[in-house]
């Protein structure tokens, strides 16, 4: 992680874009993750909290506000807000009701917005840039929103927070038997997550200068950090991270070199991922037994 | 009031696409418990296909029908046999996961083929209609809710009287069970994910007649799929026709609503996914099993 603080030393533009990125999608893995992975409530619908953050920058930028400290603070409230709002209903759910019920959640945010003019429609919006000079704050901005999630990540795992979220995730009944208020903490982890997200986009949308529904609410963005999350780890601190690093890696290589078939090989490597590493490369390296143990664990819930 | 027949007219022809979809979405959903992110793609595949074959052998498309269900059976069978089999019992996060790089997958594929131009199936019947009482009825769609209609039947009376129908019946009660009484599960389920794809070309065939064709076509239907599903009543094929025509009919009368607040705009038009999502919420909180559904625990 510091080792990436030295990326804008660089001085190219393209690079420190795709490592922005890189942060970007880690970030928006460790949102999915506290809600997805410590939880066990499978969102489909996390771009929704991305966009809502990135739309906040957008306006805020309309009225003359260009701060990215004020920024996220306004998109962490903003989604907070809407999470508990969108919660309360849709955390009622489970297994694949929640998950389709968050996809919809999603897809009907994105309708909307597209069809308010205050917030450009269709058309999209600009927002104002610092000068090219300065334009590694937007770099250092994201790595100080990741490390943010990651430490976050870190210390809830470790909390009494933390440990409510993986009884929640391992048994719903009992967790409330032991005085666990489903409802409140399975919030507080949505909030949470949202938060995450929306940081992202709040950082986001003013980096990339030009905002519009299908940037901020992308099907990239809302899958990306899923897979990410599922190839590194869920449920895991560093997880997020490394599958971050390796699938944004090679997905900049495969846009780069195969411009044309790129979204080939990424519905091609999501499919190989679920079907070789249900559980991720955390487990892989922690795995005793050698090849073996990793080939019967894929025959697991084999029909 | 006649503008209200009108509407009432279109959303129950409209139903019947939905329910067609609904069916084979249903039939995955109910008995294998996965929801397969795919079955738009399917859809998409059996659209295109009607389209190549009306192209390269005029081909028309109510004949077509069975080329589709026929491709997209094995297609699906396939799938299910080499590479969802693996997973199918795992939790939900892993067969959404799959089945979503799936559909990527067979979408780019498409998009090599076809492009992302759109395309079009023109008959010499695509704009033929006739009017009773002032309500116009194009002949396209009222074929296409017949067949439907037939289709739904078919399910039915093959779902309950035949043995391979009984099998899947018993699979999707208790797997377990199923297998102890001799019941290829593994064969039992492709067949299933088979027929689910094969109604999924059936239904885009039909879709074909009446809809613009594109790569990502099939997407809007995936969620309306899901909502209808939970709408008639999870694993019940009356269940899919009643919630496809009543939520064909909810939509076409949500899409007219039009209100104008100082200088914003908002049509109902645009906001198709968000009617989809408040009728979920409604339904998971009114009537969680549906209209045809039974309570379960």
């Amino acid at each position: 992680m510091a080792l990436l603080l030295a990326v804008p030393l660089t001085h190219n533009g393209y690079i420190e874009i795709v490592f922005r990125n890189i942060l970007m999608y880690a970030t928006m893995a460790y949102g999915w993750n506290m809600i997805g992975g410590y939880t066990g409530y499978v969102s489909f619908g996390q771009v929704a909290f991305f966009g809502l953050g990135a739309y906040c920058s957008a306006v805020l930028s309309q009225f003359g506000v260009d701060n990215l400290l004020a920024d996220v603070l306004v998109a962490c409230a903003v989604n907070g807000g809407f999470a508990v709002l969108v919660g309360l209903p849709v955390l009622q759910l489970k297994g694949h009701y929640f998950a389709i019920a968050t996809l919809g959640v999603a897809l009907a945010l994105t309708d909307i917005i597209a069809n308010l003019d205050a917030l450009g429609g269709t058309a999209g919006m600009r927002l104002r840039q610092v000068d090219e000079a300065h334009f590694s704050v937007y770099y250092y901005a994201m790595w100080i929103v990741a490390l943010a999630a990651i430490l976050a990540t870190y210390f809830i795992a470790r909390s009494k927070l933390g440990y409510a979220f993986v009884a929640i995730r391992e048994n719903e009944d009992a967790a409330a038997v032991l005085g666990i208020s489903p409802r409140r903490y399975k919030i507080t982890a949505w909030a949470i997550s949202a938060m995450m997200a929306g940081s992202a986009g709040a950082v986001f949308a003013p980096a990339n200068g030009f905002l519009d529904p299908s940037i901020g609410f992308s099907v990239d963005s809302n899958v990306f950090p899923i897979v990410m999350a599922l190839l590194g780890g869920i449920g895991t601190v560093a997880g997020p991270f490394i599958g971050a690093i390796i699938l944004a890696g090679a997905n900049e290589l495969l846009q780069r070199y195969f411009i044309k078939i790129h979204t080939l090989f990424f519905g091609a490597m999501i499919v190989l991922v679920v079907l070789l590493l249900p559980r991720g490369l955390v487990w892989l390296f922690g795995l005793r037994g050698g090849v073996r143990t990793w080939l019967k664990s894929l025959t697991e819930y084999k029909a | 009031m006649q503008l209200l027949g009108q509407d009432l007219v279109n959303g129950i022809l409209a139903g019947g696409i939905l329910a067609v979809v609904a069916l084979g979405f249903s039939l995955v959903w109910g008995i294998m418990n996965i929801i397969n992110l795919a079955h738009g793609a399917y859809i998409m595949l059996g659209a295109y296909l009607t389209y190549q074959l009306f192209q390269t052998f005029h081909l028309d498309p109510f004949l077509s029908l069975p080329v589709s269900f026929a491709a997209l059976f094995v297609l699906g069978y396939l799938v299910q046999r080499l590479l969802i089999n693996w997973v199918a019992r795992a939790p939900v996060l892993t067969t959404f996961l799959l089945t979503f790089g799936l559909s990527l997958l067979l979408v780019n594929v498409a998009l090599l083929i076809w492009t992302g131009d759109t395309r079009g199936v023109t008959t010499s019947y695509s704009g033929a209609n006739f009017s009773i009482v002032g309500i116009t009825i194009p002949w396209a769609k009222l074929y296409t809710l017949l067949v439907a209609l037939a289709i739904t039947g078919v399910m039915h009376v093959w779902l309950t009287r035949t043995k391979t129908g009984r099998a899947i019946r018993a699979t999707s009660m208790d797997i377990g069970a199923a297998q102890l009484s001799g019941v290829r599960t593994a064969q039992i389920y492709a067949i299933v994910y088979g027929l689910s794809a094969g109604l999924a070309g059936v239904a885009g065939t039909l879709i074909s007649l009446s809809y613009a064709l594109t790569p990502t076509m099939g997407d809007p239907f995936l969620i309306k799929a899901f909502v209808v599903c939970v709408l008639g009543g999870l694993g019940s094929v009356q269940g899919a026709l009643i919630g496809g025509i009543v939520y064909g009919i909810v939509e076409a009368f949500a899409t007219q609503i039009d209100v104008t607040i100082g200088t914003q705009h908002i049509s109902g038009s645009g906001l198709q996914d968000a009617i989809a999502l408040v009728v979920l919420l409604i339904v998971l909180i009114v009537r969680p099993t549906g209209i045809a559904g039974k309570a379960t625990a």
